[in-house]
């Protein structure tokens, strides 16, 4: 085991945040777990950053973790209005019964 | 820098509550999971000399998005949707397939460099972090100073998001016009 | 103080006059028909006697100043910065374009007032005048353009506006029930079109050779490269200039023909006389088929670097010549037609293709000047002759009309095939119609060649000239000129003496002082018209004064001289200009007096007190009277001779005109080849190339789309499948393969 923890572990442990993220997106069907899916990747790279900020000792990292968290604030409340809007007609929050666009 | 044990059992939380989250099959528990995870990576990123997004990540994410979450999924009532794993058909099992090992590659990429040596740290100052100066006045400078003009564009995004949410959650009355 | 700002006014008038009529006529008219008409009619002359009083200022400005040309700039046309590319709206004024404003607005303003009471009555008024003050727009901006391009503008719609007026009874029928006015239109546009297709390649050719369409430009730039034997590059063929020149000035001669309706495209004139009377006047003698002469004038620098380097046509003819050649022809051969004409107008038609011939030739043989005389003096006397022949026509129509009240139509049964323009219906007129018959009598000699008429002076200076340029050119034009007396007497004996042949004669009306007055005016132009240009009195007097005119003589030419730049560079030793001294040759003078007094005679002689009725067979074609054959001469004459003559005109007429021109070259062999190229084009390259190439992309199109539409499938997450395969593509090609 190595000595300290250095930004390689974090690399690591957000790899693995963002990848269960992704699974999540990929894999659930309810339109809500979906957003919260996307959530945890948005948080996964927060981590990253702010894990970088402190390897190079600059503050720039967690600047950008502000303007992402404001992002993804903006991105929720949009993404849910949405969900209540399509309920509303559609009766459900099956990602796969939203598929209007089919070609 | 915190220690290697801490580390690992705060990693493993971390980790555990993300996969509680994927794999709920109530939506509320998937939630709470959720808050679970986000509480976690708030002490990282006490542990990594930033107070303040750790506060911000527990009010906001934590606190406002989760809560939003929560809301939505008690007043849809959509909180036992499907399980995760049934109805899986023909196509579904190709995609479902084809999901997994994607994630599996980017696990398996990020785990490669990782055993090839990671980040070159050479030349780097990792003590420089320790006492970088991270409260709040500090990061208000940098935001207010150097990130003016993108700290502008936010507000207009939130202000577009609120005008959106606004607009999507309107009701029509009767007799209202489609407009 | 100079009057050149005011030039843009000349064409400002005429639009005003055309945008009121055009837009508010019709109501003027119909809300009180004779004072409305009153007011279109005025309306629409006043303008163009503006124009003429602007002409008339800038004539005495040119006076005052020297006569050099004035360019008055109005605004940039086509200005394409990027490529240095500068086209300029601009006028030029000079001592040609002012002549032929004069004549166009002078005339014209005559042929507007005498048409308020031609065109009384007609449900369209209004829009008569809006379309004669859009020709005078068109004319002017032809005339006045400083550049070969403004000038096509003009051109071009000098060519709508005959078409929209040849056309103006566009409803009516013939006996057939064919809509011939309107095909004479038409065949007046295709006819045009054939012409102007070669101005266009003679603007390209000059444009590409000189950078410029500017009149100035073209010609000083020529004159330079052609004294230094400039070649010109065509991709990686050099080109000597006059050979380009050659070509530039054989296509030109194309537009010529159809313009000014010469052998090979004049077939579209005669029918052109199915519009109304005044503008047969205006359009077709005075002003628009002159304008192909205007080319040929404007031109002279680039048909005389062409005569003076000696290029030809495959060794052939130099461009000149054909031009006068083509000329020549076109007089003799158009005179010979007229013989065989009835129809009033008809005659005329034919006399103006002829006329035409005689001022292309004098262009062509390099007589400029005797050209530009000719043109005047023709507008003077030709539209005096059609406005004439309209009051007779309007005359012989109010005779039929007070028969058909009167009652007395019963007993005229040949009264289904009456026509107010044919002749053998006439006769006697000169006492009905005092007053036409006295104008048209000295327009008719003028036409004939009478001294001291305008026509006897302008035709004797081509004829002076051709003299000593080709004698065989004189021979012709001489026999034109035979034979323009002759059907001068003829139409002259046939309207307006003997007894009227019809009741719709012997009840016709001298026209309103309203068409008379214009016809009064013109007879006295036409009486003095030939002062423009008085020639010498003897060669002595001539040589003397080395052409350079002195006093009263040669007014004109002192006037012109001064935008003929091929006069100047004659005199440097450049050009080889053809220049003779203008003098009154007794010999000329005499043959051309002979020849005319001998035509009228002759046309007397056969035509005397004939025909007797409407239907008697034309003189031409009838068996000799006894008298004829107690002298063998006479009988050899009448029964070799005038048959045979007779033959030819008719065969001319049926066959050539007709049956070969008009029937299988334009319609056999033109059109078929056209239309056989068209359904080509139609049903194999368009519906089988063109169309296959279109709908096979249309089709691939969507083959395609239905093949990949299968991947939309609209489910969320397929989306975000691809978008993570991209995603872990892209970062497995950056960390293993980009580096």
């Amino acid at each position: 085991m190595p000595s300290a923890v250095n930004i390689n572990w974090y690399i690591a442990l957000s790899s693995i945040l963002f990848t269960i993220g992704v699974l999540g997106v990929l894999l659930r069907r309810n339109a809500i777990i979906l957003f919260m899916s996307v959530e945890l990747m948005l948080n996964s790279a927060n981590l990253l950053f702010v894990a970088f900020a402190r390897h190079l000792g600059q503050l720039d990292g967690q600047v950008l973790v502000f303007f992402v968290i404001t992002v993804a604030a903006a991105e929720v409340a949009v993404g849910l209005a949405l969900i209540v809007a399509i309920f509303r007609t559609k009766k459900s929050i099956n990602i796969d019964e939203i598929n209007l666009l089919k070609g | 820098m915190i220690h290697p044990i801490p580390f690992l059992l705060l990693a493993a939380v971390a980790v555990a509550a993300a996969l509680g989250m994927l794999l709920s099959h109530n939506a509320v528990h998937s939630a709470l999971y959720l808050v679970l995870n986000f509480i976690t990576v708030a002490i990282f990123y006490l542990a990594l000399n930033a107070p303040f997004i750790a506060m911000v990540q527990v009010t906001v994410y934590a606190g406002a998005i989760v809560v939003l979450f929560l809301f939505v999924i008690m007043l849809l009532g959509a909180e036992r949707l499907r399980s995760p794993v049934d109805e899986v058909r023909g196509p579904e099992r190709f995609h479902r397939y084809t999901a997994i090992l994607l994630a599996l590659v980017l696990v398996g990429v990020a785990a490669y460099l990782l055993f090839q040596g990671g980040v070159d740290m050479t030349g780097v100052d990792t003590t420089a972090g320790a006492t970088l100066d991270a409260s709040p006045q500090a990061l208000g400078l940098a935001l207010f100073q150097s990130y003016v003009f993108p700290f502008q564009v936010t507000g207009v995004l939130l202000l577009a998001a609120i005008a959106g949410v606004v607009i999507f959650g309107h009701t029509k009355k009767r007799g209202e016009d489609n407009a | 103080m100079n009057t050149f700002n005011l030039a843009p006014l000349i064409l400002i008038l005429p639009v005003i006059g055309l945008l009121l009529n055009g837009l508010f006529g019709r109501r003027f008219v119909e809300a009180n028909p004779a004072n409305g008409e009153r007011l279109t009619g005025w309306l629409a002359s006043l303008m163009t006697i503006g124009a003429f009083l602007v002409s008339l200022s800038l004539f005495l400005s040119l006076l005052a100043h020297g006569f050099e040309p004035i360019i008055v700039p109005l605004f940039n046309w086509i200005d394409i910065p990027s490529a240095d590319f500068l086209v300029n709206w601009a006028m030029q004024v000079d001592t040609l374009s002012v002549t032929m404003m004069l004549v166009v607005t002078g005339v014209g303003s005559l042929i507007h007032i005498y048409a308020i009471g031609y065109m009384h009555g007609d449900p369209d008024f209004s829009r008569f005048f809006t379309y004669l003050n859009l020709f005078i727009f068109f004319m002017l901006i032809l005339v006045s353009g400083s550049s070969y391009l403004v000038m096509f503008v003009g051109w071009e719609g000098v060519g709508l506006c005959s078409y929209l007026l040849i056309s103006f009874w566009w409803a009516r029928l013939d006996k057939n029930g064919v809509p011939a006015n309107a095909n004479a239109g038409r065949k007046a546009m295709i006819m045009n079109r054939i012409g102007d297709f070669g101005v266009i390649l003679a603007m390209i050719l000059l444009f590409w050779t000189f950078g410029t369409l500017d009149y100035q430009a073209v010609f000083s730039g020529a004159v330079e490269m052609f004294e230094a034997n400039h070649m010109v590059a065509f991709g990686g063929l050099s080109v000597p200039l006059p050979t380009v020149l050659t070509a530039v000035t054989a296509l030109f001669l194309l537009g010529v023909t159809g313009k000014s309706a010469q052998i090979p495209l004049y077939t579209w004139l005669p029918d052109a006389m199915a519009g109304p009377t005044p503008v047969s006047a205006l359009i077709h003698a005075a002003t628009m088929v002159t304008a192909g002469v205007y080319l040929l004038v404007r031109s002279n620098v680039l048909y005389e670097i062409v005569r003076t380097s000696g290029a030809t046509i495959l060794g052939l003819i130099s461009t000149p010549n054909l031009v006068a050649w083509v000329g020549a022809l076109t007089a003799f051969f158009a005179a010979l037609i007229a013989f065989s004409q009835n129809d009033i107008k008809k005659v005329l038609a034919y006399s103006t293709v002829s006329q035409l011939g005689f001022m292309v030739a004098a262009a062509g043989s390099g007589a400029y000047v005797a050209a530009m005389f000719h043109l005047v003096t023709h507008a003077f006397f030709k539209a005096l002759l059609f406005l004439g022949s309209g009051s007779v026509i309007h005359g012989m129509e109010h005779g039929h009309h007070h028969l058909a009240h009167a009652g007395h139509g019963a007993t005229h049964t040949d009264d289904d095939g009456f026509d107010p323009q044919d002749m053998r219906y006439m006769g006697g007129l000169r006492r009905r119609m005092p007053t036409t018959f006295i104008v048209y009598l000295i327009g008719s000699l003028a036409l004939a060649g009478i001294i001291p008429l305008a026509g006897f002076w302008s035709k004797d200076e081509i004829l002076l000239h051709d003299q000593t340029y080709a004698t065989p050119i004189f021979i012709v034009l001489a026999i034109a000129a035979l034979g323009t007396a002759f059907y001068v007497a003829r139409q002259l004996i046939m309207v307006f003496f003997g007894k009227p042949r019809h009741a719709a004669a012997e009840h016709a009306a001298e026209s309103p002082a309203l068409m008379t007055t214009p016809l009064v005016v013109l007879a006295g132009l036409t009486v003095f018209g030939g002062l423009l240009n008085l020639p010498y009195l003897t060669r002595a007097m001539a040589e003397a004064n080395h052409n350079h005119p002195a006093g009263i003589f040669l007014m004109l030419e002192s006037w012109l001289e001064h935008s003929l730049a091929s006069f100047e560079l004659a005199e440097e030793g450049i050009l080889a200009l053809p220049r003779t001294p203008v003098y009154l040759s007794l010999l000329v003078a005499g043959i051309s007096t002979a020849l005319a007094v001998g035509g009228l005679l002759l046309g007397y002689l056969v035509y005397r007190g004939r025909p007797r009725t409407s239907s008697e067979p034309d003189r031409l074609a009838r068996t000799p009277i006894w008298w004829w054959s107690v002298l063998p001469l006479n009988s050899l004459y009448m029964k070799g001779f005038v048959p045979l003559f007779n033959r030819f005109s008719v065969w001319l007429a049926d066959k050539v005109d007709w049956a070969f021109w008009h029937d299988f070259v334009h319609d056999r062999v033109i059109r078929d080849i056209f239309v056989t190229g068209a359904e080509f084009s139609a049903n194999v390259l368009d519906a089988q190339g063109v169309d296959g190439v279109v709908n096979g992309a249309g089709k691939t199109t969507q083959r395609l789309a239905r093949g990949l539409r299968l991947t939309q499938t609209g489910y969320a997450r397929t989306y975000a499948l691809a978008v993570l395969l991209g995603a872990v593509g892209l970062l497995v090609y950056f960390l293993f393969m980009a580096g």
